[in-house]
């Protein structure tokens, strides 16, 4: 078929469609699960860790006094595996004799009101003894530095081996050798965390919970409940952003213990600032790079570390470390490469995935590296791209043949076009 | 327990309110108007954005108590009787300016109360306007775009 | 929160026989911006709120013969959009605009800007080169202090228990006075001061300075009056090189007030930027 014949034929690509929830939400109506209500609800609150690194003991016995107070859930009440986590399962559903950073849920308390739940979290007792910390993923690989999990602090190293680095930067004109580090950001979705759980006649249990996962999220929930998957159902309802910082569980286990354990429903909402602490954030990033060219501004070799801090947990820490490593090259064909990317355990709040999914760090260092290149080389910036950047048939350091649509040249001419970089770097205006 | 009065969406109250509650608070739990959003509880976001006597205040900084007599529009008082939309909820459903539609409610009501008193906005003054509402999804362009579709939908003679 | 009453004045006299009766069992609330916030996070603890938006008296902007009084209660956006005020106050309407959101605007007050004692409060350094008197009421009556010696500390006024901020009083600007205004934010909206400066200068026809006051924000616990810098500049000629220097000798003064805080490199360089804007705006206006 010609382009023009596809294009008849579609119904959708190539046209301006409403969204099919657009009407539900200019009108207000989308439902998210706070706006849930149902007949003898019961509130959820969440007692959390405020020490990065401590051994706890838990005496929820004032905190049940609390007139209102229907049940307080610990971790001797999670029914089957007190443990949750996308790839490795080093979160616990309520931590027992352990916090491993600010924010690590100790209790759940269910009561009549908000008001009585957050009475009674003032009134339990966590006794604290703080344990030595690390709070730098650059420490955290030293031998004798303080493990936050018992396997060592370093999670995942991931390798490339491409040419000779060595010999390569003998080759070289210019070398821009640069430390770049990138911090932690906060998804803040405009809808903070929230869920409710309750048990249907047939004894499946139901939470009602904004996820990106509802398939893992079902099988967390079972693992940890002791049950069939079978028993559990998520229903996803509208789901106000997410942006990767709903892809762990949040509140959903305690929501499905909590309606199991009191057979009514049972609704959590989080505030804003505990939406900050309870879920994953961008990992923060060293870089290391040294970049070297030729003296026509031909790019010859590359090495790079990138250590990344997972915080408390992996998460989806391996897929980030790799994705940072694969991408640290840049869009740029480079003959010699050596990578090494790690994903390390802190007593920080953890990483996970973010809007990019590692990708986001690293240009941060690749195109400050062709910039110092460029202005060793007296050679402007856009000049030196062009002179490097990936095109149909080109290799990336990963060995994958880029075989069709790389238009990364006509991109920049684009830009080049308004930006007038060329200009610029000759002294010219710019618009 | 306290009883006031209000009027919200043209509809006349009088509701008994505890002393503790907030204005978003009287609106989602007692009047059952879920449209009004909580995404911080400190008048950063501007989700739970509401007209309030002809001006965008966030109800989550108002108590209930000081809405006495006062007149409020919230996102469920926009649409006509017959379910036709306001020209303003028609242009960001037609622009595609709601994407996770949390701020969308709060974004909709500061672009009214713009609208009311600025009918044909430039698009700086319309980014003024909404200054008070987060999105991040970030289709704050389409967000702008539907509001200067909507100043001319409205000047056409909308409602 | 665990309020037992909450009282919505209609009247001022309503307000402080409340006030009279409750003390410090009570907390007075207007536009709410900062007071609903620190009742959800229990920093206040009030059993009786007092709600003084819609007493009138508060929220007025009155123009007398020979100074402008505002009303405690009267909010940001309704400074910014008066017309009363004119266009020589520029310093204090800027001020009022460069708060938070329309939504903020819309809600809070003057006289929450100032009761709370805030060091970033965005009118107050207008308020104070403005040499604004704070007018006070109690049930006992009324009293007039000029508005710096209200601060204590930072968080803290100097109020009785049964007292509360009526209004402030500035004279009115003459022909050859006039208001600026520069703040320094992170952001375009929704920010909270780095640094803001407001100079208010009466010049002569030869561009001499024949009175000059300074006002700070977020340069000190509270807002501050930058009285060297005023000595300094005082009866010069203020042309672009004496603004210079001027900026240079209010940077030192900074300095040394910073010493040992993190802040110092920052702000003592960037106060020499909102000084200069806030200066020329005002030379501006004189000119226009």
């Amino acid at each position: 078929m010609k382009k023009e014949e596809i294009k008849l034929k579609l119904n959708v690509v190539g046209k301006n469609i409403i969204r099919v929830d657009g009407l539900s939400k200019v009108t207000g109506r989308a439902v998210y699960p706070q706006d849930i209500y149902m007949d003898n609800m019961l509130y959820g609150k969440t007692l959390r860790s405020d020490k990065p690194h401590a051994n706890i003991k838990v005496d929820i016995s004032e905190g049940e006094k609390v007139e209102g107070v229907v049940k307080i859930l610990t971790a001797k009440d999670v029914p089957g595996h007190n443990y949750h986590g996308v790839l490795f399962k080093d979160h616990e559903v309520l931590c027992e004799t352990r916090v491993r950073r600010i924010g690590d849920p100790i209790a759940f308390i269910v009561a009549e009101t908000e008001e009585a739940a957050e009475e009674a979290m003032d009134k339990i007792n966590v006794e604290y003894e703080e344990l030595d910390g690390v709070f730098d993923p650059i420490e955290a690989m030293k031998k004798g530095a303080p493990k936050v999990h018992e396997d060592g602090n370093i999670v995942y190293h991931y390798k490339i081996r491409k040419g000779n680095v060595e010999d390569a930067f003998k080759e070289c004109d210019v070398i821009a050798e640069t430390e770049y580090k990138t911090h932690m950001v906060e998804h803040a979705f405009l809808q903070p965390e929230a869920g409710i759980a309750y048990v249907d006649d047939d004894g499946m249990i139901i939470v009602v919970a904004s996820t990106q996962y509802p398939h893992f999220d079902q099988l967390e929930v079972a693992e940890a409940m002791g049950i069939p998957t079978e028993k559990v159902r998520i229903i996803n309802p509208a789901v106000g952003g997410a942006f990767g910082g709903r892809e762990d569980i949040t509140l959903q286990i305690h929501l499905a213990m909590a309606a199991k354990a009191t057979g009514r429903p049972v609704k959590c909402t989080y505030s804003r600032e505990e939406s900050f602490v309870a879920h994953c954030k961008r990992h923060p990033m060293v870089m290391k790079c040294k970049t070297g060219a030729d003296k026509n501004g031909k790019l010859l070799a590359m090495e790079a570390e990138i250590v990344g801090d997972t915080g408390a947990y992996a998460s989806w820490a391996i897929n980030v470390l790799r994705k940072a490593g694969v991408h640290i090259t840049g869009p740029y064909e480079i003959p010699n490469v050596k990578v090494d990317s790690y994903a390390v355990y802190t007593n920080n709040p953890f990483a996970g995935a973010m809007r990019g999914f590692g990708a986001t760090q690293v240009p941060i260092a690749h195109e400050q590296q062709m910039d110092i290149l460029a202005e060793k080389l007296d050679m402007d910036p856009m000049t030196i791209r062009m002179k490097n950047m990936f095109k149909l048939g080109s290799e990336t350091a990963t060995g994958q043949i880029l075989e069709e649509s790389v238009p990364l040249d006509r991109c920049i001419q684009e830009v080049e076009k308004v930006m007038n970089f060329t200009q610029g770097k000759k002294g010219g205006e710019r618009e | 327990m306290k009883e006031i009065n209000l009027t919200v969406n043209g509809k006349k109250h009088r509701i008994k309110i505890d002393e503790n509650m907030r204005l978003i608070d009287l609106l989602r739990e007692k009047l059952n108007l879920l449209g009004t959003k909580e995404g911080c509880g400190e008048g950063e976001c501007g989700a739970c954005s509401i007209i309030m006597d002809g001006e965008v205040v966030t109800s989550c900084l108002v108590m209930a108590f000081q809405a006495e007599s006062a007149d409020i529009i919230t996102i469920e008082g926009l649409e006509k009787e017959d379910g036709t939309l306001h020209p303003i909820q028609q242009a960001f459903l037609d622009e595609g300016a709601t994407q996770c539609g949390f701020c969308t409610p709060g974004m909709i009501l500061s672009a009214k109360a713009l609208l009311d008193k600025n009918p044909r906005p430039t698009r700086v003054e319309i980014k003024e306007g909404i200054s008070g509402n987060l999105c991040r999804c970030t289709g704050y362009n389409k967000i702008v775009d539907a509001i200067e579709k909507a100043a001319i939908l409205l000047e056409k003679g909308g409602n | 929160m665990k309020i037992k009453e909450v009282i919505k004045a209609k009247d001022l006299n309503e307000a402080l026989l409340s006030l009279d009766k409750y003390r410090d069992k009570s907390k007075l609330i207007a536009g709410g911006t900062d007071i609903v916030i620190d009742l959800k996070h229990k920093k206040v603890l009030p059993e009786v709120l007092i709600d003084i938006s819609d007493v009138e008296e508060l929220s007025q902007i009155k123009i007398e013969e020979s100074y402008v009084e505002i009303g405690a209660a009267v909010t940001f956006t309704k400074i910014e959009k008066s017309k009363k005020l004119d266009n020589r106050l520029k310093g204090l309407k800027e001020a009022s605009r460069l708060v938070g959101s329309p939504q903020i605007r819309n809600l809070g007050t003057i006289g929450g800007n100032i009761c709370n004692v805030s060091p970033a409060a965005d009118t107050v350094p207008p308020l104070l080169a403005l040499d604004s008197i704070a007018v006070v009421m109690s049930v006992e009556g009324k009293r007039e202090v000029p508005l710096q010696e209200l601060f204590l500390d930072k968080g803290k006024i100097d109020l009785k228990e049964n007292e509360l901020l009526h209004s402030i009083k500035f004279s009115k600007l003459q022909k050859n006075q006039a208001l600026g205004f520069s703040k320094l934010g992170l952001r375009k909206a929704l920010a909270i001061s780095r640094i803001a400066t407001s100079v208010c200068i009466e010049i002569d026809e030869d561009n001499r300075c024949k009175e000059i006051r300074i006002g700070s924000g977020a340069l000190g616990k509270y807002g501050l009056r930058e009285k060297s810098t005023e000595d300094f500049i005082r009866d010069k000629i203020l042309d672009e090189n004496f603004i210079e220097e001027s900026a240079r000798f209010l940077k030192s003064e900074i300095e040394k007030r910073l010493e040992g805080r993190s802040s110092k490199e920052f702000k003592s360089e960037a106060v020499m930027g909102t000084f200069k804007k806030a200066i020329r705006e005002a030379i501006q206006l004189i000119k226009a």
